[in-house]
């Protein structure tokens, strides 16, 4: 069974700075990490993987990004805890994508690495928030998707089952390789590389390709097959304000009721 | 004037600290700066006449030994004195914070890797020294206990330790400086390197220009990692007597701390082990071949289990990675290297010597990321946290059963010993126990876990018996806690009475109402009798 899995590069704040006059994320030069939807995604491709061949099934777990060539150390990262490959789509042609074009590019990849039997993605990554990349992928290759997999229940050859959650609770689907499975954060934590995988990965070549090596329409990918246009993007403003009062504990306690005494008026 | 406050049931928390030990006080001040210390200090003085008031200073009364428990009369908490106050840069080119004794260590760091130190009021000079810096490669401070919500001056009052100290030594090694203020309102400004002892002598000169000439005990201190009693060494500096002399010499209210470059890389490894012989083995090996290690740590397999379970039973601690069945217990090294290629040479050094001992390559977690090192950060931190609500559980049927945490160091070649000797006896006693701690240091927290208070008695003997054992492999009682008022008894073990009472006389010097840390280090009838009893 080959399995892929999905990663993006995101930045590795939780504190994702706006430049207020461009409007645009802050890339202050913090180092980039594999989205966290997506560790999760290959930890489950690694439970899989680890499962199958204790008993008696081979499988591969092979990581697929695009991205800047910097991202080839992520995916290198991915090698150490546990994936057997890493496929990095890397093309100033790529730039300007947006989760069409991306998607576009990834079936591109998967196409390239040949006979897939489970993709996995996160469900959406920290950076954009839009979870279409799942979905739209299962679309372009014409395959099933169950989105928000809470856990799973069972894979084979031929099938898969997964408990997902929906806006009313949760529920079992079951549906044919090959498939499409997005995950959420907490559904498992990636592990920790060891020592071994750190010289393993450190051995593993990240295979590159260009948009060219990948056969892809130039229409299709980067800014020119993005039909989102960014009309306008703003930081909202704060109106919050904070006081402190001082005094002694009956002088804060009269000033604080004088407070609620005048926001109720 | 700051206010003094009579002790009233709203702050009661003042009266506890980490130790969960409680104590009795008549009233409470937080002053905001020195001139506000000197001003309580002197009216007890004033008022107290002939017996003035007791005063127990406290921080963020984090500490494990009770020392800012008060024992009766006034608690001076300076958890408010939290301000920055400049930036120097030495002569041999270190930059020196100055603090007040509140500030938060969690906040220090923040505002460290951040760039947000606040410099609102600081001389021209001090912003310049403040601009270079940041403009520099990212600097931190050192010391490293597990809580974070400790203040720097109770970390010096205690000569606080961590994980780090294996590299980069305790608090003392990064107090440039010192402002302390003496019971009588009279303060003394120290700056390392500038007031040293002769021999045994130390003469102190106080700002008001009044000299002691200070007879320092003639005990020697341990060649172990050692919080236990008065720094004493031969023409030692004058601030090393401050520094771990858990509030029973004066009142520490500025610090000067140096600060040191981020290291370029810093990898933390866990690696596991089927025995505790090889455990220690590997440490024994690690520590004499990589140059680049900052911290060994060790959990054993009293303390795996115990996080197996709480990670099994639903509680915050679910997230932790697994732990393999087969890993009896863990030894964590961390790597600080000047590039990658250094740490990956010392990784593969690592390597090999755990599986010259026992070890294995794929037995080991590497944390290279942010969120790897969080995991094993939280990963160790489970550990006493996981401790604590296993004996919550069994205070539910006993509230008086506490947990007992050893704070023993013993010198390097000693390693082995101890460990002997903690097993051997443990078994003898049948206790349940957990060990975490610095194996690199020599310096274990070996917890028993009483199920009922006739094991929380013998629990209390085996302590007693180790204390005994430990000095007499040239260790220390108190490692990294302080003395407080809960190793008393352990610290007259480890210097024998006629040394205690050379620490009391030196105390009575500078204190002679006896009442800076009323119950720490000495009986406090003790210290005010002193050498005549």
């Amino acid at each position: 069974m080959n399995i892929v899995v999905c990663v993006k590069a995101v930045p590795s704040t939780t504190e994702v700075k706006m430049d207020p006059k461009t409007n645009t994320i802050v890339r202050d030069g913090r180092a980039s990490v594999v989205n966290p939807f997506d560790a999760t995604a290959l930890e489950i491709a690694l439970q899989i993987k680890d499962e199958r061949t204790v008993a008696g099934f081979p499988t591969t777990v092979i990581v697929l990004s695009m991205g800047i060539p910097a991202t080839q150390e992520l995916l290198r990262d991915c090698i150490a805890r546990g994936a057997d490959r890493a496929l990095l789509l890397t093309d100033r042609a790529f730039a300007g994508a947006d989760t069409l074009a991306t998607t576009y590019a990834l079936a591109c990849g998967l196409r390239e690495l040949g006979t897939v039997d489970l993709v996995l993605c996160g469900k959406m990554a920290v950076d954009g928030d839009t979870a279409q990349i799942g979905p739209e992928l299962a679309g372009s290759l014409e395959a099933s998707c169950i989105t928000d997999v809470r856990s799973l229940v069972r894979i084979d050859d031929a099938s898969v089952a997964a408990w997902h959650a929906t806006d009313e609770g949760t529920e079992l689907i079951e549906t044919d390789l090959p498939a499409v499975l997005t995950v959420s954060k907490d559904v498992a934590q990636l592990r920790m590389p060891s020592i071994a995988g750190v010289f393993s990965a450190e051995r593993a070549t990240c295979e590159t390709c260009s948009a060219a090596e990948v056969a892809t329409d130039p229409s299709r990918i980067g800014l020119a097959g993005s039909p989102t246009q960014v009309v306008r993007s703003f930081v909202p403003e704060r109106a919050a304000s904070a006081q402190v009062i001082e005094g002694t504990m009956d002088e804060q306690a009269a000033r604080v009721a004088a407070l609620i005494e005048e926001a109720v008026r | 004037m700051v206010d003094i406050i009579p002790m009233d049931r709203e702050l009661q928390s003042y009266l506890r600290d980490e130790s969960r030990s409680s104590g009795t006080a008549d009233s409470i001040s937080f002053p905001r700066d020195e001139g506000e210390i000197v001003a309580v200090l002197r009216h007890l003085r004033a008022v107290g006449g002939d017996a003035p008031a007791a005063v127990t200073v406290q921080g963020a009364r984090t500490g494990l030994a009770a020392g800012a428990v008060p024992a009766g009369g006034h608690v001076m908490n300076l958890s408010r004195m939290n301000r920055y106050l400049g930036l120097r840069i030495d002569d041999d080119g270190t930059y020196c914070l100055r603090v007040q004794p509140g500030v938060v260590l969690s906040e220090l760091r923040r505002h460290l890797k951040n760039k947000t130190l606040p410099s609102q009021g600081w001389a021209p000079e001090d912003h310049a020294a403040l601009e270079r810096m940041y403009a520099g490669p990212e600097r931190f401070f050192p010391t490293d206990p597990t809580e974070t919500s400790a203040c720097l001056g109770g970390m010096a009052a205690c000569n606080a330790s961590g994980a780090r100290s294996f590299r980069y030594g305790p608090m003392r090694a990064h107090v440039r400086g010192l402002r302390v203020v003496l019971a009588d309102g009279d303060t003394v400004s120290l700056r390392r390197g500038e007031v040293r002892a002769q021999g045994r002598r130390l003469r102190l000169t106080t700002e008001s220009g009044r000299t002691y000439d200070l007879a320092l005990p003639t005990y020697y201190i341990p060649h172990a990692k050692n919080a236990s009693g008065y720094f004493i060494d031969d023409d030692m500096d004058a601030i090393d007597l401050f520094i771990g002399s858990d509030g029973t010499l004066g009142v520490i209210s500025e610090l000067e701390l140096t600060l040191s470059e981020v290291p370029a890389v810093t990898w933390g490894v866990s690696c596991f082990f089927s025995t505790e012989t090889d455990a220690c083995a590997a440490t024994v090996a690690i520590r004499a071949g990589i140059a680049d290690v900052v911290a060994i740590e060790y959990f054993d397999a009293g303390a795996l289990d115990i996080l197996r379970h709480q990670r099994t039973a639903g509680t915050a601690f679910s997230t932790l990675p697994m732990l393999d069945d087969a890993w009896s217990c863990s030894v964590y090294v961390e790597l600080a290297c000047d590039c990658r290629d250094h740490a990956l040479a010392d990784l593969a050094h690592l390597g090999e010597l755990l599986v010259a001992h026992g070890g294995s390559l794929d037995d080991t977690w590497v944390a290279r990321t942010d969120a790897d090192r969080e995991t094993l950060r939280f990963f160790r931190h489970a550990v006493p946290e996981s401790v604590n609500m296993l004996i919550d559980e069994r205070r539910r049927t006993d509230p008086a059963i506490t947990k007992l945490g050893s704070d023993m160091s013993v010198p390097d070649d000693r390693l082995l010993d101890v460990m002997d000797l903690y097993r051997t006896t443990l078994a003898e006693a049948g206790l349940q126990s957990a060990a975490w701690g610095h194996i690199g240091d020599n310096h274990l927290h070996v917890n028993v876990l009483p199920r009922s208070m006739e094991e929380y008695a013998a629990g209390k003997r085996l302590f007693a018996r180790w204390a005994v054992e430990v000095v007499r492999m040239g260790g220390a009682v108190s490692a990294e806690h302080g003395v407080g008022k809960l190793k008393r008894d352990f610290l007259t073990t480890m210097y024998g009475e006629a040394h205690i009472r050379e620490m009391a006389a030196l105390k009575r010097q500078l204190d002679p109402y006896c009442q800076l840390g009323q119950g720490n280090l000495f009986d406090v009838r003790l210290a005010k009798e002193g050498d005549r009893a």
